[in-house]
C-alpha cells in the first residue's frame, strides 16, 4: 500500500511538471504571437508603462526567445519553476500577490465544494440506488428523465435563471416572511456575503451539484445493476443474508469503487463549474477571482490562478487513487 | 446465471449485424428521439438559411426602438428588440451559426483525434500508449474550462479576422485541444478488449495488415460506446461556448452568439424587458434539451443491459 | 472418467441379458430412507420478451441424508435453474407455477421470501460454479465465510475468526490461519472453490446444492475439489446435489443420478446400472460420447460419437418427446406422445416410449415390429412397476 502511494506521487509529480510545462508553452505562443509580448498581459487594456515594467520584469519577457515564434523558451520556464517551488505564484495587476489572493478565497471554494460534494453524493445515491432497485419501474424511468432535464439545464444557464430571475423575489419574500435578519433571506441573497458565507453559498452550491448529479444518478444507477447481476450478490443472499444486508454490503460497497473514481474525474469539470458559479454570483472564491481577472484582462492573475487549480487538481487525482485502492483490494495488491 | 435465462430471449430473434445500425432501428421507433431529432434539424436549417427566418439584419439597430416588447409573429421585430434597439429574433437567427459550426467542429476534430491516438495506443500498447496515456494525464489535470480561460484571455489580442471560421477559430482551437481525451479513453479501452475477440486474432493470424484490422475489425467494436457521448458533447460545447461569449472571450465580434445575448440580457432581466434574456435562453436550452434527449437514446440503443 | 469407461465397457462386457441386475445397487444404501429434500413437479417459468417460456417442466427428484445425487443435463436443460428456484433465488423474471420442494417436512416453495431466507445456508445451501464471480472482490475470505454467522447468529468478531481458519481448515486450504485475510484473488482456482464450499458449509446446512463446482477448474483440480465434497458429505452425512454437464464427473462421487433434458428428468437411476444400461436414448448418447482413454490403449480407436443437433431452445421445444429430433431409435410415435417417466426395471426411471428396449440395448419394438420379428416387452405406457412416476410413493 505504502509503496503504492509512493509511486502515485512520484507519477503526480512528473505529470505536474508537464502540466506546469504546457501552461507555459500555450503562454509563451500566445505571448510570440502577440508581437508586442507584455501587452498579451493585458489583453485589450491599455496598460501604463509601470505595469508593462512590472510584468516584463516578472516573467523575464526581456529575453529574446519571445520575439522568435516556436522557440519554446525553455530558460524562462525553468526559472518560473524555481518561482513556483518557493510558492510564488506571480501578481495581480495591482501587485498583490496571487498565493495571497487565493489564500483568501479558498475557503469560499472549499464551503461551495462541501455543498456540491454532497448534494451529488445525495442526490446520486438516493435517486441512482432507488433506480437500479425498482429497474423498469414507473419510478426508474421519472429518475431517468429527471436525470435528462437535469442536463439539459447546464450550470451557466440554471445560474443565470437563478441569478437574474428567481433570486430577487424571492430574497424580497423571505424578507417579508421571516424578517431580515433570520436565515432564509440570506440564502436566497443573488450575490455573496463574506459575513454569511455557508448562507450565501448554499444554494448556488446546490444547484451547481443539481447540474453534475445527473452523471451520478446514471453511474449510480449502472454500476448498481452490475453488482445486481453479479454472482457474488447471488452467492450472499444463498447464504441468506437479509436484503438490506446484501445491498449495503455487496451492492452499494461493490459500486462505491467507479462512484469514487468518477467523483476524481468530475472534480476537473467541478472546477470549471465552480468557476462560472462564482463567478456569476460574485463568490470570492478563487473561481470567482479567475472569473474577474478574465473579465478585467488579468492575465498574470488568471494564469498563476489556472496554475494552482491544476496542482490541486493532480492532488486530488491522488487522493482518489489511493481510496480507489483502499476500496479495492485488487488494484492494492497489484 | 443460469443458460437458460440467456439463451431464451436471443436465441428466436435474428442477431443484428452491425450496433449501430440496430440502434438506429431502436432509435426510429421513439417519439422523444424523433422530436429530439426535429428541433435539431429546425436549428440546422436556421444557422444554414438565416435569411429563411428573418429579414432584418440583427446589425440595424435603432437605439430610439430600443427594449420593444415582443410583438408576435407579423411585427417588425416579433421578438422584441434588445437594449440597444437590435432585432432580437435576427440576432438570435443569426447567432445559431457560430455556436452550431463551432460545436460541430470541435467534436468532429477532437473525436477524430481521440479515436486515432486511443486506436493507436490500445492496438499496439508499449511505448505508444505510454506516450499518449502519459498525455491524456496530463490534458485531463486542467479542466476544459480554465483552460479555455486562460488561453483565450492570453490571446485576446491577437487578431484573426471576421470570416465565419475565423470567429470561432480561437475557441474551437482551446475546446479541441482540451477536449480529445474522453474519446482516446474510450476507444483505447474497447481496442483493448475487441483486440482479443477471435475473430480479430483469426484476422491477424491471416495476415491482415495492421490498418486493415484496425479499422475494419477493432474500430466498429470501439466506437459503439463513443457514439453515445457524441450528443452530449454536442450540448457541452454549445454551453461551453455560451459561458465563454457570456465573458466576452468566445465567438468575436461582430458575429452575434446566443451566449453575447445572454450576458446583455441578463442585465434587463428585472428592467422590464425579460424577453432579451428569455428568447437566447430558450433556444439555448431547447437545443441542449433535443441532444441530451438524443444521447440518452443512444445510450440505451448501444447498451441495452442497463436499459430500464 | 476411467470410472466411466470401466463402468462402460463392463456394461458392455455382461450383455444383453441383465434386464434386473442394475437394481441391485440400491439396496445397499439405506433401504428406503426418509428423504431430506424432495422435489416435485417443479415447473419453473420465464417471462421473456418472446414470452412465457418453461425453463424447467414437472421436474422431481429426492436427495437423502448421506447420499449424492448428481444432475447431469447440458446447458440449458433447467438444472441450475431448478436448483435456484430450490434455493429461492430465481432471478426476477422467472417464477415457480408448479411443485414444491419439501425439506424435511417444509414445503420450501410455498414459503414467503422471508421464510424462505431463514433457511437458506441455515439448512440448504449452494456452491455456485465461477468461484472468482461469486465471491464479492472487495471483501477478505475471512468476512465471506462468517459473514452469515455474524450478521445471522451474532457471532463476535473474534469467535468469526476463528470459525473462518476452522473452516478453512476443513477443506483443507494450508496456511488457513494467514489466508483468511486474503482477498479471493489472491487465491487459485482450486483455492478459491474451496473457499465457496468453506462458505457454503459455514452454517452446517442439512442439504448442500453444488452447481457445476469444478467446472471453471483443470482437470487435477477437478478431482481433488470433487473429492474433498465427497468426503465432507461422507462425514456429515449431508444430502448433496451435484449439478454438472459432465457425466465423466459423476461415477466417482454419486449415489443417484437425474438425466435432464429440454427441463424435465429424461432418466433417474442409481450411479451403477446407469452406467452398465442406460434407460434412455440421451443418457446413452452421452455415455458413449464420454471419451474413452480404453480404446486407445486396446488399439482400437475409434471415432467419438457425437450427439447431433442442439438441445432445444426452452422457446421453441419440439412436440412429443423433446428428445425425438437428436435421439437415434426414434419412433413416429416420439413425434406425437411426450413419453411419460415409467419404470422399466427396479429402481429405474426412464421418459423414453421404448425405455425397455433401450434398457436392453435392443432396437425398438416398433421397428422390429416391422421386421415382423417376436416382441415380448412390456408396453412401456403401462409399466407394471410400482414406482412409475416421481413421488408416486409421496403421499
Amino acid at each position: 500500500m505504502g509503496r503504492y502511494i509512493l509511486r502515485r506521487a512520484v507519477q503526480a509529480v512528473g505529470t505536474l511538471l508537464l502540466v506546469m510545462l504546457l501552461l507555459h508553452l500555450l503562454t509563451t505562443v500566445a505571448i510570440q504571437l502577440n508581437g508586442n509580448p507584455a501587452q498579451a498581459f493585458f489583453g485589450d487594456k491599455v496598460a501604463t508603462a509601470a505595469q508593462i515594467a512590472a510584468v516584463e520584469e516578472r516573467f523575464g519577457l526581456d529575453d529574446p526567445c519571445y520575439d522568435q515564434v516556436g522557440n519554446p523558451c525553455l530558460g524562462p520556464f525553468v526559472e518560473r519553476l524555481g518561482q513556483y517551488a518557493q510558492g510564488d505564484f506571480g501578481t495581480n495587476l495591482r501587485g498583490r500577490e496571487v498565493s495571497d489572493i487565493v489564500a483568501t478565497a479558498a475557503p469560499n471554494t472549499l464551503r461551495l465544494f462541501c455543498v456540491v460534494l454532497v448534494t451529488w453524493l445525495a442526490l446520486g445515491m438516493l435517486l441512482g440506488s432507488l433506480a437500479a432497485r425498482r429497474r423498469g419501474s414507473a419510478g426508474d424511468h421519472g429518475i431517468r428523465l429527471t436525470s435528462v432535464l437535469i442536463d439539459a439545464f447546464p450550470v451557466f444557464v440554471l445560474l443565470i435563471v437563478y441569478r437574474y430571475v428567481v433570486a430577487v423575489p424571492l430574497h424580497g419574500w423571505a424578507e417579508r416572511t421571516f424578517g431580515e435578519d433570520s436565515w432564509p433571506p440570506y440564502w436566497f441573497k443573488p450575490s455573496f456575503d463574506a459575513d454569511h458565507p455557508w448562507a450565501t453559498v448554499l444554494v448556488p452550491g446546490i444547484l451547481l451539484g443539481l447540474a453534475g448529479s445527473a452523471a451520478f444518478i446514471r453511474l449510480v444507477r449502472a454500476s448498481q445493476l452490475e453488482s445486481y447481476q453479479g454472482d457474488h450478490v447471488r452467492t450472499a443472499r444463498s447464504k441468506g443474508l437479509g436484503e438490506r444486508h446484501v445491498v449495503v454490503h455487496h451492492v452499494v460497497r461493490n459500486s462505491s469503487v467507479p462512484v469514487v473514481t468518477a467523483v476524481g474525474l468530475t472534480f476537473a469539470e467541478a472546477l470549471g463549474g465552480a468557476v462560472i458559479t462564482e463567478g456569476l454570483m460574485n463568490i470570492y472564491g478563487m473561481g470567482g477571482v479567475l472569473w474577474e481577472a478574465v473579465r478585467n484582462d488579468d492575465v498574470g492573475l488568471v494564469l498563476g490562478v489556472v496554475t494552482l487549480l491544476a496542482a490541486v487538481t493532480v492532488v486530488v487525482m491522488i487522493l482518489v487513487d489511493i481510496a480507489y485502492a483502499l476500496l479495492d483490494p485488487r488494484i492494492r495488491y497489484e | 446465471m443460469s443458460d437458460a435465462v440467456n439463451a431464451a430471449p436471443t436465441a428466436p430473434r435474428v442477431s443484428a449485424s452491425n450496433p449501430l445500425a440496430e440502434a438506429w432501428r431502436t432509435l426510429r421507433r421513439r417519439p422523444d428521439t424523433v422530436i429530439a431529432a426535429a428541433v435539431l434539424l429546425f436549428f440546422a436549417v436556421m444557422a444554414a438559411f438565416p435569411g429563411l427566418f428573418t429579414s432584418t439584419s440583427p446589425r440595424t439597430c435603432p437605439i430610439r426602438e430600443a427594449r420593444t416588447t415582443p410583438q408576435g409573429w407579423g411585427g417588425d421585430h416579433p421578438l422584441g428588440t434588445d437594449a440597444l434597439g437590435c432585432d432580437v429574433l435576427a440576432t438570435l437567427v443569426h447567432g445559431v451559426r457560430p455556436s452550431l459550426l463551432l460545436a460541430v467542429v470541435v467534436v468532429g476534430v477532437s473525436l477524430l483525434i481521440g479515436v486515432t491516438l486511443g486506436l493507436l495506443a490500445g492496438f499496439y500498447l508499449g511505448w505508444v500508449d505510454y506516450l499518449v496515456s502519459r498525455t491524456v494525464e496530463v490534458f485531463l489535470v486542467i479542466p476544459l474550462l480554465l483552460a479555455a480561460l486562460l488561453v483565450l484571455s492570453l490571446f485576446k489580442g491577437v487578431d484573426l479576422g471576421a470570416g465565419t471560421f475565423n470567429v470561432i477559430l480561437l475557441p474551437a482551437v482551446v475546446l479541441i485541444l482540451f477536449g480529445w481525451m474522453p474519446y482516446a479513453r474510450y476507444v483505447r479501452a474497447s481496442t483493448l478488449e475487441a483486440k482479443n475477440l477471435d475473430y480479430v486474432t483469426a484476422a491477424r493470424s491471416l495476415g491482415a495488415s495492421d490498418l486493415r484490422v484496425m479499422v475494419r475489425h477493432v474500430l466498429p467494436n470501439a466506437i459503439g460506446t463513443v457514439t453515445a457521448l457524441l450528443p452530449t458533447s454536442v450540448a457541452g460545447v454549445i454551453s461551453a461556448e455560451a459561458v465563454l461569449s457570456f465573458l466576452g472571450i468566445g465567438v468575436r465580434p461582430p458575429a452575434t452568439s446566443w451566449g453575447i445575448q445572454i450576458e446583455q440580457g441578463s442585465q434587463w432581466v428585472l428592467g422590464g424587458a425579460p424577453h432579451i434574456l428569455l428568447a437566447p435562453l430558450a433556444c439555448l436550452v431547447a437545443t441542449v434539451l433535443a441532444l441530451v434527449v438524443l444521447g440518452d437514446a443512444l445510450r440505451d440503443a448501444l447498451d441495452p443491459r442497463l436499459a430500464a | 472418467m476411467s470410472a466411466a469407461s470401466r463402468m462402460r465397457s463392463a456394461a458392455e462386457g455382461e450383455g444383453r441379458g441383465t434386464r434386473h441386475s442394475p437394481g441391485a445397487e440400491r439396496s445397499e444404501g439405506e433401504p428406503k430412507a426418509q428423504p431430506l429434500l424432495e422435489v416435485t413437479d417443479l415447473v419453473v417459468e420465464f417471462r421473456t420478451s418472446d414470452g412465457v417460456v418453461r425453463a424447467v417442466d414437472g421436474l422431481s427428484y429426492r436427495v437423502e441424508a448421506g447420499r449424492t445425487l448428481a444432475i447431469v443435463g447440458e446447458s440449458g436443460s433447467g438444472k441450475s435453474v431448478s436448483s435456484l428456484a430450490v434455493m429461492g433465488l430465481l432471478p426476477p423474471t422467472a417464477r415457480v407455477t408448479r411443485g414444491s420442494a419439501q425439506l424435511a417436512g417444509t414445503d420450501l416453495l410455498a414459503l414467503r421470501p422471508r421464510q424462505h431466507r431463514a433457511y437458506r445456508g441455515e439448512r440448504v445451501a449452494m456452491v455456485f460454479q465461477d468461484a472468482l464471480a461469486a465471491l464479492n472482490p472487495v471483501h477478505t475470505v475471512g468476512y465471506q465465510l462468517t459473514e452469515a454467522l455474524r450478521a445471522r447468529r451474532g457471532l463476535s468478531r473474534a469467535d468469526a475468526r476463528t470459525r473462518a481458519i476452522e473452516l478453512l481448515d476443513l477443506v483443507k486450504v494450508p496456511n488457513a490461519k494467514a489466508r483468511v485475510k486474503e482477498y479471493p484473488h489472491q487465491f487459485s482456482g482450486g483455492m478459491r472453490q474451496r473457499v465457496m464450499i468453506a462458505s457454503a458449509l459455514a452454517m452446517d446446512p442439512e442439504v448442500l446444492i453444488a452447481d457445476e463446482p469444478t467446472t471453471a477448474l483443470d482437470v487435477t483440480v477437478q478431482a481433488q475439489v470433487l473429492h474433498l465434497l465427497a468426503e465432507i458429505q461422507a462425514e456429515r452425512r449431508m444430502g448433496l446435489v451435484l449439478i454438472t454437464h459432465d457425466l465423466g464427473v459423476v461415477a466417482g462421487v454419486a449415489d443417484d443420478v437425474t438425466v435432464m433434458y429440454a427441463g424435465s428428468a429424461v432418466e433417474q437411476a442409481p450411479v451403477g446400472p446407469i452406467y452398465a444400461a442406460p434407460a434412455h436414448p440421451y443418457t446413452r448418447a452421452l455415455l458413449r460420447s464420454i471419451p474413452s482413454t480404453a480404446g486407445a490403449d486396446r488399439g482400437t480407436r475409434r471415432r467419438l460419437p457425437v450427439i447431433p443437433g442442439r438441445p432445444p431452445s426452452p422457446a421453441a421445444r419440439p412436440s412429443g418427446c423433446p428428445f425425438h429430433p437428436r435421439c437415434d431409435v426414434a419412433q413416429d410415435l416420439c413425434r406425437t406422445a411426450v413419453p411419460p417417466l415409467t419404470s422399466p426395471a427396479p429402481a429405474r426411471l426412464s421418459a423414453c416410449h421404448f425405455a425397455a428396449d433401450v434398457l436392453a440395448n435392443r432396437p425398438p419394438r416398433a421397428a422390429e415390429r416391422r421386421d415382423d420379428r417376436p416382441q415380448a416387452a412390456e408396453t412401456p405406457t403401462t409399466p407394471p412397476f410400482d414406482e412409475q412416476v416421481p413421488g408416486g410413493d409421496h403421499e
